[in-house]
């Protein structure tokens, strides 16, 4: 049974334009414990994926269709006082924090203390210190920095902060949302490496959301790569990137040269902007595929299925099946 | 090509402006105003009896309410308050627009100079900019009347336009740090020119702009000082304004049994402020598009 | 704050008081008429007159002149008022009390709702309530205090007769013995239209002000985190985005001051309440110099320590500010 299953989910925002239909039909699924990322490029919908699965989308956004299926309810008819439920106890969501995910005039402590006093107003002040003590430990801080505020901390220190608090409630369902970006690389992969540790020891379902393919490369074992609010490529992070099979995904990973890269790699030139208003289920990305065939403007993609866990979204099976190299 | 640039600007501004209600508010009251500071010009037109200042009706000694000569009634000496409304507001445009104007050329000079200079004149000018902005302008003009006696109406303006410089001088400073920093400034630094000659030919068309726009609510302020002052009884004794007005009222002793007279130049102070105000907030949500108020996807 | 940055704080404060008072000694000396006259009442006995003048140093040049101006301000010797007959300092220290009276409850009072209505205004943006609040708050906002002050006293004070027309007291009750809780109550009856015209233009200012810096709150990402956390709405308004929204408005009354103080004069005047700001243009229209110089100067005076003030509760509430 799966921790989360999303079936044709479809996101759209409100804009003096008409409807952007910024996630088209996605469908995935999650299971307990289990590390799925999200990776393409900005504007691809994952953010929107990410706010979707916690009710945080904007006044002008809505679900436009679709199930989010999460320990046997659906998420997509919740009301926002079933929402403030869950939120933060059954599942929880972690920021980039570099920025201001932390208010300013609390101590990090008191910010913490009520993430958990929300769910569990009865809790003792005995308890809730020892869960602070527990959360700061988990994420490798000293606990005497527990009093500071926010702007006291470093970049790293916010992030494990807000870490700290998103698993303050032992969620089940973590949704972390580009939380190394802001960071210089040795923090982030500090951090990189804290989170998967802490995802593997609790048994966390995670959704790592990234444009750094590295990153969620190094943290997750099940990957989905999306392009213009669709789900192009799935699979575990083996098979997606090492042998890529949808002409989006080979291309973002030709664009990210290796150390030892092939001279002959070709960094892709995509001149069109996906077409987000469209709402037939046509694939956004034959606008700058190389592979472009007439079909593309008729007819639907499918999810082929290449493997038990490998599945590619095209309408060209052929072509997909094809592709055997690996890069 | 700056120009067509400046031009282009103005009116994809002026289409978002426009729709705004608050801008439509605005502008209706002002053109309202406008046409009644206008109509003042008329009024020698028709007769001397409607002379704001010495038009007596030589049937009426007394305050009277409104009638058919008379549509706003008269003064308790017998003038008519309309012809007074009209004078009041042609006054009132005077003062708010030459003491704004005169603010944002003393504010942009200032905060072009400190912006630009940086240093101890930025710091020096910015703290003198601090201390006068919070001084209370009216308390500044009574203690210089009882020093100087009665006032001028023009060194009424002037006064206001030189304690209210400040908070153009601050928006312009900032503007002016942006530029600071852009390549052609530097270009022209390279190439020699002086200080004063970059301040003057590069910076300030670029920040006049933005000076304009926030004239608005320097008018309302300059309105509203000099509104109390005439009211204290410290205004110029040769106009007629709405504080003027308003003063008469309640010297006179009608306040409680005239409302016509009491109501229309109070009513036009605040309405014609309110109606700057508003301008000056719509104009402000056009440059700020955060503040706008449609939802952005 | 750190004690040495508040003393070059107070320090400032003197530099620029100091400051205000030479402009304003070499402004009476640049008036017209005669200096004398217009420190010393005409009216006085020679006697008087004269020890007036050596006192104020008139008699000498103008630097000791101004050394002893100077001098005067400190020590509290502040001329003889023409029109009272009394020593300015005496009429002064009358005065002040209700000033500070008047002016901090409303500014206090309209502080305080300013924030809470505006916090509820920005949290209802564009909704019919806020449409309501904001423009009655640019209403309020651009009122002509006269006016207003003078349709409050028609309307509820002399067509209604709910309250008194002026001053700050009824004088039977007060030379009697009537009871301290008679006395406060008439005080308060007194007050109420003054207080309701302050509150009411100050109002609007505040309102616009917090809804404006909650708007740009609301907009920041701990107000998502505090959603994500399962908050409930009232607690993210009132706890995360209006105690944050609040800071600048507490900055705003600093600089607020300047159209509060002019509101505050104009409304003694009309109410008739016997302050600092009325005898101010009581002097100033009975050509009582010194009587108008003291008034300006401590007006001038409350004016840099009520900024003192604000920078320093801003200090103590803002945890990012460390002097």
């Amino acid at each position: 049974m799966s921790l989360l299953s999303v079936k044709n989910l479809s996101v759209g925002y409100q804009t003096p334009a008409g409807v952007i239909r910024a996630i088209d039909n996605v469908c995935f699924d999650l299971e307990t414990g289990r590390p799925l990322g999200f990776v393409g490029e900005s504007g691809c919908g994952k953010t929107t994926i990410g706010m979707a699965l916690m009710g945080l989308l904007p006044d002008n956004g809505t679900v436009l269709g679709g199930d989010i299926l999460f320990r046997g309810k659906n998420l997509a008819c919740f009301s926002e006082k079933q929402w403030r439920k869950i939120r933060g106890r059954d599942m929880a969501m972690i920021f980039q924090a570099a920025m201001n995910a932390l208010n300013p005039v609390y101590r990090v402590a008191d910010q913490i203390r009520e993430a958990i006093i929300t769910h569990h107003p009865e809790a003792a002040e005995a308890d809730l210190d020892s869960r602070l003590e527990e959360l700061f430990d988990l994420v490798d801080m000293p606990l005497e920095r527990a009093w500071d505020y926010p702007h006291e901390y470093s970049g790293g220190m916010k992030q494990r902060a807000v870490i700290a608090m998103a698993l303050a409630c032992s969620p089940k369902l973590v949704i972390a949302d580009e939380p190394t970006t802001a960071l210089d690389v040795i923090v982030q992969d500090q951090i990189l490496k804290g989170l998967r540790a802490i995802q593997a020891r609790l048994k966390i379902g995670l959704i790592f959301i990234s444009h750094d393919i590295a990153v969620v490369a190094s943290v997750c074992d099940r990957v989905c790569v999306m392009y213009g609010g669709q789900i192009v490529e799935a699979g575990t992070t083996d098979e997606v990137f090492s042998s890529p099979r949808h002409p989006y995904t080979r291309m973002l990973l030709g664009a990210y040269l290796s150390l030892d890269s092939k001279p002959d790699i070709r960094v892709p030139e995509m001149g069109e902007t996906p077409d987000l208003f469209q709402a037939d289920g046509r694939c956004r990305f034959s606008v700058n595929c190389p592979e472009r065939s007439a079909d593309c403007s008729s007819s639907r993609p499918k999810w082929i299925e290449v493997s038990k866990t490998h599945r590619v979204f095209c309408c060209n099976e052929a072509l997909i099946r094809s592709i055997n190299e690996t890069l | 090509m700056l120009k067509t640039h400046y031009i282009h600007r103005f009116f994809a501004g002026w289409q978002i402006f426009i729709k705004n209600p608050v801008a439509k508010a605005g502008v209706f009251i002002m053109v309202v105003f406008m046409v009644m500071a206008l109509a003042s010009f008329c009024l020698p037109l028709l007769g001397p009896m409607y002379d704001p200042m010495t038009g007596i009706d030589p049937d009426i000694r007394l305050s009277t309410p409104p009638s058919l000569t008379h549509w706003l009634g008269t003064d308790n000496v017998g003038r008519d308050i309309l012809a007074q409304l009209l004078e009041g507001a042609k006054v009132a445009f005077i003062v708010g627009l030459s003491s704004a104007f005169i603010s944002i050329v003393l504010g942009t000079a200032i905060g072009m100079v400190a912006g630009y200079a940086g240093g101890l004149w930025d710091a020096v000018l910015m703290r003198a900019a601090d201390i006068i902005m919070v001084m209370p302008s009216l308390v500044i003009l009574l203690i210089l009347a009882s020093l100087f006696g009665q006032f001028n109406i023009w060194l009424i303006v002037f006064i206001i336009a030189i304690l209210r410089w400040p908070a153009v001088s601050r928006v312009i400073r900032s503007q002016t740090l942006s530029l600071k920093q852009r390549p052609f400034i530097e270009a022209s630094q390279v190439a020699g020119a002086s200080s004063f000659r970059i301040i003057f030919r590069h910076i300030m068309p670029n920040v006049l702009p933005l000076a304009f726009l926030y004239m608005t609510f320097r008018v309302t302020s300059a309105i509203l000082v000099e509104a109390a002052l005439s009211f204290l009884g410290f205004g110029d004794p040769s106009q007629v304004s709405w504080g003027m007005m308003l003063q008469w009222v309640w010297k006179s002793g009608h306040m409680f049994q005239a409302p016509y007279w009491l109501i229309p130049p109070g009513i036009s102070i605040s309405l014609l402020t309110l109606a700057f105000y508003m301008l000056g907030r719509a104009m402000d949500e056009v440059l700020d598009p955060r503040l706008r108020r449609q939802a952005q996807g | 704050m750190k004690p040495g940055v508040f003393l070059v704080k107070l320090l400032e404060i003197a530099l620029i008081f100091f400051i205000i008072l030479t402009l304003l000694f070499f402004l009476f000396r640049l008036s017209p008429g005669d200096p004398v006259s217009k420190m010393v009442d005409p009216m006085l006995t020679p006697e008087d007159m004269d020890h007036l003048i050596s006192q104020m140093g008139l008699d000498r040049p103008v630097w000791e002149q101004y050394l002893i101006y100077v001098k005067n301000f400190f020590t509290g010797r502040f001329g003889v008022s023409f029109h009272y007959g009394e020593p300015v300092k005496d009429i002064i220290k009358q005065r002040l009390g209700w000033t500070i009276l008047l002016f901090t409850t409303s500014t206090v009072m309209a502080a305080f709702a300013g924030v809470y209505l505006g916090k509820i205004a920005a949290w209802k943006k564009n909704s019919r309530l806020d449409n309501i609040m904001s423009i009655s708050a640019l209403v309020c906002y651009t009122l002509f205090i006269p006016w207003f002050a003078l349709l409050l006293l028609w309307g509820l004070g002399y067509q209604l007769n709910l309250f008194p027309l002026g001053g700050v007291l009824t004088p039977e009750l007060w030379v009697g013995a009537g009871s301290f809780v008679a006395k406060a109550l008439d005080l308060a009856h007194h007050m109420v239209l003054p207080l309701m015209t302050l509150f009411i233009i100050n109002l609007g200012s505040y309102l616009l002000l917090m809804r404006s810096s909650m708007l740009s709150v609301l907009q920041e990402d701990y107000i998502i985190t505090a959603r994500a956390k399962g908050l409930g709405e009232t607690v993210i308004r009132d706890k995360h985005a209006a105690k944050n929204a609040a800071l600048p408005v507490i900055t705003s009354v600093g600089l607020n001051l300047a159209f509060s103080i002019n509101g505050g004069a104009l409304t003694e005047q009309i109410f008739t309440w016997p302050g600092i700001g009325r005898e101010l243009i009581f002097a100033v229209s009975n050509n009582d110099y010194p009587l108008a110089q003291a008034c300006f100067l401590l007006i001038a005076l409350v004016v840099l320590v009520a900024n003192l003030i604000v920078d320093l509760l801003y200090a103590w509430v803002d945890p990012r500010i460390t002097y």
